[in-house]
């Protein structure tokens, strides 16, 4: 059971660090907060296999809800791609 | 350029396997979940569990019982920051009254204000949902995982679909502006303030009572918020710290996604400074 749980928290962290990796090379910014979201989601996941489930409903609500929400807003402010 | 992308990302693989293999193989974390208890958890679990014990809590939630009970100071501090990080989002972003006219006249430049149908029919449809969950998490944060900053941080999300899809005009004709979110706000934490205090005022009826009492204590005896409500827990005043705290956090996002949709020209035209020299 264990062994489950570091197997799929391996899995959960390794999809987490693809995005992340994602979302720092893209240059749309509106993809980027994506990346962001979906590794959030990834991060929630590993929250409840770490037996959190208190962290999960705070993070999933902020991180990529409203972490993302404020972003975009910026993002609608500014301009969505980067120029390198 | 693509070569060196791809030496970055395989770098951060292999560092992260590195790490996550150490951290595994020399057993650092132990069991992953933890098998065993350390002393101050057993603490915590024996007031919530045992009625004899003086530090019963009377909720079967322990992290709720720990943030607004054996460590409410800490989750006041803590609220005390939020309401100071969005009192400042507040300053930084509002308009002034004499500007405010600006926001009605973009209003009406925009014929059908919001996204198309289809997105806008499946807001109102989850937004309902939203709220459902949000007021589940919040009332139950006594009884299951949640509580009252979880329960207002899934409330917030619910009023930032609808400014998303249905744009803020549609929300403020709802009713909800920016003045009366920020009203709820403040009457959230005036309630979070006033249970806290309320304890203390039986010191002048003649009583022992300290800041932020829950239950009664063998040397405090004479405060005592309500324990059941019918058959559910309510955990003393766990229940109305988390109804108060999901008001004050949903309302005080709200006020900073109302504020952040006013659109970008109308603070330019705000900030425009005089021509000349």
């Amino acid at each position: 059971m264990y062994i489950l749980h570091l197997i799929m928290t391996a899995i959960c962290l390794t999809l987490a660090l693809v995005f992340a990796y994602l979302a720092i090379v893209s240059k749309d910014l509106l993809m980027a907060v994506v990346f962001s979201a979906a590794q959030s989601i990834f991060y929630a996941l590993v929250f409840y296999l770490l037996l959190a489930p208190d962290i999960v409903l705070a993070y999933v609500a902020v991180s990529v809800g409203i972490y993302s929400a404020l972003l975009v807003f910026i993002i609608r402010k500014t301009e969505r791609y980067e120029k390198v | 350029m693509k070569r060196m992308e791809h030496i970055i990302a395989v770098g951060m693989v292999l560092a992260v396997a590195l790490i996550a293999y150490f951290i595994t193989h020399t057993w650092a974390l132990g069991p992953i979940p933890p098998v065993e208890l350390r002393g101050i958890a057993k603490l915590y679990l024996r007031g919530m569990m045992s009625k004899t014990t003086p530090f019963y809590v009377s909720s079967p939630e322990a992290v709720t019982s720990i943030l607004w009970d054996y460590r409410g100071l800490d989750t006041l501090y803590e609220t005390a920051v939020f309401f100071l990080a969005i009192i400042g989002s507040v300053t930084v972003f509002r308009l002034l009254r004499e500007h405010e006219h600006m926001v009605e006249e973009h209003r009406k430049e925009i014929k059908v204000p919001g996204m198309t149908l289809i997105v806008k029919l499946i807001t109102k449809l989850t937004f309902t949902i939203i709220m459902v969950i949000a007021a589940a998490i919040a009332l139950h944060g006594q009884i299951t995982p949640g509580g009252g900053f979880q329960g207002g941080a899934a409330l917030a999300v619910a009023p930032l679909l609808a400014v998303a899809a249905l744009s803020r005009y549609f929300v403020e004709d709802v009713g909800l502006k920016e003045r009366t979110a920020l009203a709820l706000r403040t009457l959230g934490l005036a309630i979070i303030g006033l249970i806290a205090l309320v304890p203390l005022m039986l010191i002048g009826l003649g009583g022992i009572a300290y800041f932020m009492q829950n239950l009664p204590k063998p040397w405090a005896r004479y405060v005592g918020f309500p324990q059941w409500l019918y058959d559910v827990p309510l955990g003393g005043s766990l229940f109305f710290y988390n109804v108060a705290e999901c008001l004050a956090v949903g309302a005080g996002f709200t006020v900073l996604f109302l504020l952040l949709s006013i659109p970008e020209k109308i603070y330019m035209k705000v900030i425009e400074g005089e021509k000349g020299e």
